[in-house]
């Protein structure tokens, strides 16, 4: 089997909140169609690393490659810049991410908020995008609500809405920051549903989350992450059933459902 | 630059006492205004439904009548009913009336803002309603009051201007006048804003400072 | 005593009155539309990295909401001709109006900026949307409509505002009743009257603000 270069690799990757140091160090890579799911308690910097990829954080040391790009910064003569706004823009759309707390636009539609990045990003025409809308949604179940507003949505239809809106922009890779954390139980399942489903197609994600059943189902690999670090990287089957750390046994104990 | 200079010289004492009269009639006007304003606002919270009526309709005539009309009907009105009034006398009450309803309105937000719990504290340890009121109520009401208030006395010093039109001798009247001999216009009206500007930001700092005195406790 | 009320010569000139008032509301609606796009441009410039641009608009709010809006009518409309500046009456208060009102919606659209949840304008940057985009398409409709009840409340400032006009010779309501008032010495019911025709008029805006605002509900 030809081994193909990763599409998203992160290398010594350091970031601090003023003073206090959050990542130290990750190393992380994923190749394309694969599902990675991080885990950790909070605090652990997770949700950051994932924030640092979209660049919607910066990050002082360690390089983002991201099929082949370096994104982000750039280097010259030496000194490392943060690149301009066009530029994040552009390297932003290539990837997806759904947010814990949906945030979908709230004076836009269901098929609105999927065809605003179509047509302002992509430069799509309105017929086209509308269309393409209408696909994603009827993707993850809700082409007849494309005309809804997300007030008249319920927590898992909009985090499903906001998971059409991420795929529309047919991004390399994308990120999921604990979507079902601020979800009713009751509607957990559906978003998880959607998460395996476009896991399945072909998909490659990388998921933050705590819900340790779903990352066993849908994951390729899990990574174990404990103050701002990688300790364990492995598929399902030895994280959850041969943890090497202490600290990953110890975290385990802790979340058992 | 220097016959401008000159000119502002040459018309202090006319300009003096029209920044004064200024000053002094919105003084006036707030402090008529808080007295009527802090009944209206007591009476409008906790007075009876035959009091609160007549107290809502003065707020709600006030607030939807524009200051110049009110100063206008001051002016006009007075003489037909018996009652000899100066336009200064006429400014005042309309500006006096207008504040008030304006801080009725604030202490009725004030007073309705602070927690139950603080009127029945008060009252389970014995104190009556008017002992509530002064001791307990009033106080966290002021404070939280003051900001706005401070806010309507700005309002005064700029409805104040308006009192030009029916002949008060206040700043703006004199700027014209100086104006009327000078023609300079374009400077004195600029010298007449930076009065204002300057009595306002004045206001604005010393109600910052109360209200920082006031927090510290 | 002896005065007693005669309405008469009030409803003669009734008509007089309502274009009064009809002239109030446009100077009003012209304000504000203008009033709007200045406080727009002001608001996002007051919360851009731009230190120059937040002192210009600290500056200009702080200077138009301490100075009384006659003396900004009369430094418009005597004061600018001497600067070779001409505008006629309208266009003179309509301006001063205007400066006036955008210093206001300034600080509604400020806050109303800030009170945009910062996820929303994370989302829009996930997918790849600039900065001016997305203050363009997300950020800007969301504030704009939370605003609305406070824009509600500036325009029936500005409407009562408009009788400043007045003083300019502009024959809005408050000028037309000055008129009657003089002409026919009915002073009791001409400011009755007038002062009604504000005080209906500013309910029935402010019930169709009401209205407005149960339709389009804050996000």
């Amino acid at each position: 089997m030809e081994t193909t270069r990763p599409l998203l690799e992160i290398r010594g990757l350091h970031k601090r909140f003023g003073a206090v140091e959050v990542l130290k160090g990750v190393d992380l890579a994923l190749r394309k169609g694969e599902v990675v799911s991080i885990i950790g308690s909070s605090g652990s910097g997770k949700t950051t690393l994932l924030r640092c990829v979209n660049l919607l954080e910066e990050f002082q040391s360690g390089d983002i490659v991201l099929d082949g790009e370096t994104i982000g910064y750039s280097t010259k003569n030496g000194r490392r810049h943060r690149l301009s706004d066009r530029e994040l823009s552009r390297q932003r759309s290539m990837t997806g991410m759904v947010f814990q707390s949906f945030n979908l636009f709230p004076h836009l539609t269901a098929a609105g908020n999927v065809m605003l990045g179509l047509r302002k990003v992509r430069r799509m025409g309105k017929a086209e995008a509308r269309a393409l809308a209408e696909r994603w949604l009827g993707r993850v179940g809700l082409a007849a609500r494309a005309d809804h507003y997300p007030s008249q949505l319920s927590g898992g239809q909009q985090q499903r809405v906001a998971i059409a809106r991420a795929l529309a922009m047919d991004p390399k890779l994308v990120l999921l920051d604990e979507v079902t954390s601020a979800l009713d139980p009751e509607l957990v399942q559906e978003v998880l549903n959607t998460v395996k489903a476009i896991a399945d197609d072909g998909a490659t994600l990388l998921i933050v989350t705590h819900e340790m059943r779903f990352a066993r189902d849908v994951s390729d690999r899990v990574v174990f992450m404990d103050q701002g670090q990688v300790v364990e990287d492995a598929p399902p089957a030895e994280i959850f059933v041969n943890p090497r750390s202490a600290r990953l046994a110890e975290f385990l104990r802790n979340t058992r459902t | 630059m220097q016959p401008f200079l000159n000119q502002i010289w040459i018309a202090r004492w006319p300009l003096w006492e029209g920044f004064l009269l200024t000053i002094e009639v919105a003084s006036a006007a707030i402090l008529f205004g808080t007295v009527l304003g802090c009944i209206c606002g007591i009476q409008l919270v906790y007075g009876p439904a035959i009091v609160r009526f007549p107290f809502r309709v003065y707020v709600d005539v006030m607030r939807g009548t524009p200051v110049l009309v009110l100063i206008l009907a001051a002016f006009y009105i007075p003489s037909v009913a018996g009652v000899s009034l100066s336009a200064t006398q006429a400014g005042v009450l309309a500006l006096s009336l207008f504040a008030g309803a304006h801080i009725g309105e604030l202490m009725r937000g004030a007073l309705q803002a602070i927690p139950p719990g603080q009127a029945e504290a008060a009252r389970s340890i014995g104190l009556t309603f008017p002992q509530t009121l002064a001791y307990v109520l009033l106080p966290q009401a002021l404070r939280s009051a003051l900001p706005p208030w401070i806010n309507t006395g700005v309002e005064l010093i700029k409805g104040s201007s308006l009192l030009s039109i029916i002949g008060v001798g206040e700043l703006l009247l004199r700027t014209q006048e100086v104006i009327g001999r000078t023609f300079m216009t374009i400077e004195f009206y600029v010298f007449a804003g930076a009065l204002y500007l300057l009595a306002n930001i004045f206001l604005d700092q010393l109600g910052k400072a109360v209200e920082r005195r006031v927090q510290g406790r | 005593m002896g005065y007693s009320l005669q309405f008469g010569a009030v409803w003669a000139s009734f008509g007089n009155l309502l274009s009064g008032l009809a002239l109030g509301l446009g100077l009003a609606v012209a304000a504000v539309a203008c009033g709007t796009v200045i406080g727009l441009v002001a608001a996002f410039a007051s919360v851009s990295s731009s230190r120059i641009a937040r002192v210009l608009v600290g500056g200009y709010v702080m200077l138009i909401r301490n100075l009384p809006l006659l003396v900004l009518v009369l430094l418009v409309y005597f004061a600018l001709p001497q600067l070779g500046i001409r505008f006629d009456k309208y266009e003179s208060f309509i301006g001063a109006l205007a400066l006036y009102a955008g210093a206001y919606l300034t600080e509604v659209f400020r806050a109303g900026l800030v009170a945009v949840p910062k996820g929303v304008v994370e989302a829009s940057r996930a997918i790849g949307l600039t900065r001016v985009q997305t203050n363009v398409w997300v950020v800007a409709p969301i504030m704009m409509r939370n605003a609305l009840p406070s824009m509600g409340n500036t325009f029936i400032g500005m409407f009562k505002d408009s009788s400043i006009a007045a003083a300019i010779a502009v024959p809005e309501l408050t000028f037309q009743a000055r008129k009657i008032n003089v002409d026919t010495f009915r002073v009791v019911e001409t400011w009755i009257v007038a002062s009604g025709l504000y005080i209906a008029t500013c309910f029935a805006i402010a019930a169709l603000l009401r209205r407005l605002e149960r339709l389009f509900p804050k996000f």
